[in-house]
Order: C-alpha cells, then sequence, then structure tokens
C-alpha cells in the first residue's frame, strides 16, 4: 500500500502555498497518496477566480519583489501548477474545510477551481492526520 | 562504474533539467522514467544541488539502478538505469 501524507493547508500565502507545491512535488515523485486539507486563510486561493490573484507573502513581505522576482528567475513553477502537476503523477486529493470556504463567499464544489476534490467538515481532516505515515501543517 | 565508463554508457533518453531548480529535476525524472523500458539507461542533467543527492536516492528506492553522477562545469550528469 501506498505510504500517505497528510497535509493542514491553514496558510494563504505565495510562499507558504508554493512550499506546499515542492512538498506534495516531492511526495508524488515517491508515489505516495497525498491528502490535502485546506483550513482557514488556504481556502481563498482554491476559490474560483482567487487562483491567480493570490499576493501575499507570510515572511519579509518587504522582499516581495525581490522574492518573485528570484523564483521566476529560477523558473519555479507556480503554486497551483505544482498542484496540478501532483495531482498527474499521484493520489492527490484537495479538501476545503466547509467553514473555510465560507469564510471567503464559497460553499459548492462548483465555486471551486477543479483541483478541489471535496467539501469536508474538520473530522476528516482528523482521521486523515491519525491514519497518515507524515503530517505536515503549513 | 568511472568517469569514463559513465560516459560511454548507451543512453536511451537524455532529460535536461538544467532549466529547473528542485524539485524540477526530480519530477522531471519520475516522467521520463515512465517513457523507457526495464534496463534501459537514462540521464538527467541538472544543476540543482539538492537534485544531486535526492535522484540516486530515489531511483535507489524505486527499484532502479543508480550507476553514478559526472560533474561537468556548472552542471552534473545522473546516470541511472530503468529496474
Amino acid at each position: 500500500m501506498a505510504e500517505k501524507m497528510c497535509i493542514g493547508l491553514f496558510s494563504g500565502s505565495i510562499d507558504r502555498l508554493t512550499a506546499a507545491g515542492v512538498i506534495i512535488s516531492g511526495a508524488a515523485a515517491d508515489d505516495m497518496d497525498v491528502e490535502v486539507y485546506v483550513l482557514l486563510q488556504g481556502a481563498r486561493a482554491f476559490v474560483k477566480g482567487n487562483e491567480n490573484k493570490i499576493d501575499s507573502l507570510s515572511e519579509n513581505s518587504h522582499l516581495k519583489e525581490e522574492f518573485m522576482a528570484a523564483l521566476d528567475k529560477l523558473n519555479v513553477s507556480t503554486w497551483l501548477e505544482f498542484f496540478k502537476m501532483a495531482k498527474e503523477m499521484t493520489n492527490v486529493k484537495v479538501n476545503i474545510c466547509s467553514l473555510a470556504g465560507k469564510l471567503w463567499g464559497a460553499d459548492k464544489m462548483e465555486d471551486y477551481i477543479d483541483i478541489v476534490d471535496d467539501i469536508i467538515g474538520i473530522g476528516e481532516y482528523i482521521d486523515a492526520a491519525k491514519d497518515a505515515d507524515v503530517h505536515f501543517f503549513i | 562504474m568511472t568517469t569514463e565508463e559513465l560516459n560511454n554508457l548507451e543512453v536511451k533518453k537524455i532529460v535536461d533539467a538544467r532549466g529547473t531548480a528542485c524539485p524540477g529535476p526530480l519530477l522531471a525524472a519520475k516522467k521520463a522514467i515512465s517513457e523507457i523500458a526495464a534496463g534501459d539507461i537514462m540521464e538527467i542533467l541538472s544543476a540543482d544541488e539538492g537534485t544531486r543527492k535526492d535522484i540516486p536516492k530515489w531511483a535507489t528506492k524505486k527499484g532502479h539502478d543508480y550507476l553514478g553522477t559526472v560533474e561537468e562545469s556548472g552542471f552534473f550528469k545522473i546516470f541511472m538505469k530503468k529496474g
């Protein structure tokens, strides 16, 4: 059976979303099953229309221009590209916490971009975290 | 394997991932390995220091043979045989 990774993705900033994307991609290369549980701030990025508008940094916000230019120069994929690539390579499920979605005006599956698999309650996240071989909170 | 032996291998597929940083080369390697047959040799070009350790480790874990790495100026070539 494939090893399982569970991610609690609380953050909706571009740097942390990118980190999540890199980690998920690494898991995909390793053929792990990945379950992402998107919590409060993170949900904003997954609401239709917002996916390309994510522009805050969690740290060093005064260095944002340099940070973004460096990502670009190093040819680093966007957070969304990482998620899509990983989904093509392995079993990645993106689940949005129902409360988190509501905070950003999204209530139903059609309110989210197509990489989202389900809207869930907190119990599912806890169960997944219990079952996982590795668990990250980002 | 010596550098000379590695350089003389009959390579089935070359993956040039010098344009990307970690995890780009690993993802490129993972994608490309599915396009060759067992026993074929693949060469990955990378300029990313993290990849230098990641790819041999990944290859071994996935049942492929890591054959060696050749250092060039500004990048390196990682050789593996599909298991």
